[in-house]
């Protein structure tokens, strides 16, 4: 394959998808949005660089929103991540646009994200943002699907006892 | 949590998602991201070529000490199999064989004023004894016709590669045919770069080629002043 078509196939690609997997990546790394583009960026490094799996894969999406998964959690894995820690947290005017009952919604959610484990908290978004069973959730993570049950199980547990306020804040949006 | 009532989100998991995932976001530049892709092809690349060049010269040192176990003079050279007469245009005449017979003996290649094709690259002069064992738009490797170098076309240990990228040239320059060539190497290779004539796909051609096989560096400016890099090349991410 020319290098010349995968590129243009992989900026296609980008083009199309890159907001898709910054939301997964903003949902695994529970908000962090910096983290979230360096596991992008990541990932789409090793995606151009194993193209021609990529374009062999039935989809192509997939294949690629697993990768990041992937990529996430050797991220986390590493006991000294190389990440800049920002010194101030950068503010590009969006959050401004946001009702505060929304903004307190979403704080209320990442803090029950950033309570979960990386691995707890990839079996949410695979099974509860992408919709993929237990079986493909497993495979993606390299474990058995009993792991998978158990983990997604206490996941929704650890994310009850902190959403408690959520159904409040919804319903004080829905009431506006 | 959010929506019990909903039948494809019971536990409302899902609502609650959307609040951190779907949010207004910079859209960042894909040139960026081909850009930083390319980079690490390359630095892969080069690790991949900086191995390759170890491997030959554990190979090379490992040759010396066999052929000295043998009775060799110490710095005879290794057991290389020299260039025989069978040009890559495939017509053999056993050359390959007899230059074994003269163990240590590396003869220099000869170049003969014939034209051959490895598309999308054309090459004015054919090295006789040497064969193309793989071709594609960023690459051609060429290796001896007697097999030495084994026949996987992506293992470079005692071969010729042309290759075509964008990379900046470096090393000592040398003027020859009205063309700068720069010559670098270490570990046993040398690589040679010029830059595209007017007319071809704009980059730097260059070989990489083993010190031990009978190239000299004049034999290898002519060699490499000989290629045209034809429309259908492109340049590698390496």
């Amino acid at each position: 394959m020319r290098s010349a078509e995968a590129s243009a196939e992989f900026v296609s690609f980008v083009g199309a998808h890159r907001q898709d997997l910054m939301r997964t990546a903003a949902l695994l790394c529970a908000g962090d949005e910096q983290f979230a583009e360096d596991v992008v960026q990541t990932t789409l490094t090793k995606l151009y660089l194993a193209w021609p799996r990529v374009r062999r894969a039935d989809s192509r999406l997939a294949y690629a929103r697993a990768s990041l998964t992937n990529v996430f959690i050797d991220e986390c894995r590493r006991a000294h991540r190389r990440r800049e820690t920002p010194t101030a947290e950068l503010h590009d005017g969006s959050e401004a646009l946001v009702p505060a009952h929304d903004r307190e919604l979403r704080a209320v959610v990442l803090a029950a994200l950033d309570a979960l484990g990386p691995r707890q908290r990839a079996v949410v978004v695979l099974r509860h943002w992408h919709d993929l069973d237990v079986v493909e959730t497993a495979r993606i993570l390299g474990c058995s699907t009993g792991t998978v049950k158990s983990q997604n199980a206490r996941a929704l547990a650890t994310l009850r006892a902190a959403l408690g306020p959520l159904d409040r804040l919804l319903v004080a949006g829905e009431a506006r | 949590m959010s929506d019990p009532s909903d039948p494809s989100d019971p536990s409302g998991v899902t609502e609650a998602l959307r609040t951190v995932a779907d949010r207004d976001r910079p859209v960042p530049d894909v040139d960026d991201d081909l850009a930083r892709a390319r980079a690490a092809a390359r630095r892969r690349m080069s690790r991949r070529l900086q191995a390759v060049t170890v491997a030959a010269a554990l190979v090379a040192v490992a040759g010396v000490g066999i052929a000295t176990s043998r009775g060799h003079a110490p710095g005879s050279g290794p057991d290389v199999a020299s260039p025989g007469h069978r040009a890559s245009t495939g017509a053999s005449t056993g050359a390959s064989a007899a230059a074994k017979t003269a163990v240590g003996t590396v003869q220099p290649v000869q170049l003969v004023d014939a034209t051959f094709h490895a598309t999308p690259y054309t090459f004015d002069l054919t090295p006789r004894g040497w064969v193309v064992q793989s071709q594609n738009p960023t690459a051609v490797t060429i290796a001896p016709a007697d097999g030495s170098a084994g026949d996987d076309p992506d293992v470079f240990v005692g071969k010729l590669v042309i290759l075509f990228d964008r990379e900046p040239t470096s090393g000592t320059e040398v003027q020859q045919g009205g063309r700068t060539y720069w010559i670098d190497g270490d570990s046993g290779y040398t690589t040679i770069s010029t830059r595209t004539r007017p007319g071809e796909p704009v980059g730097v051609v260059r070989v990489q080629y083993p010190d031990n096989t009978g190239w000299t560096r004049a034999a290898m400016l002519a060699f490499l002043g000989s290629v045209h890099v034809g429309p259908g090349a492109s340049p590698g991410l390496g």
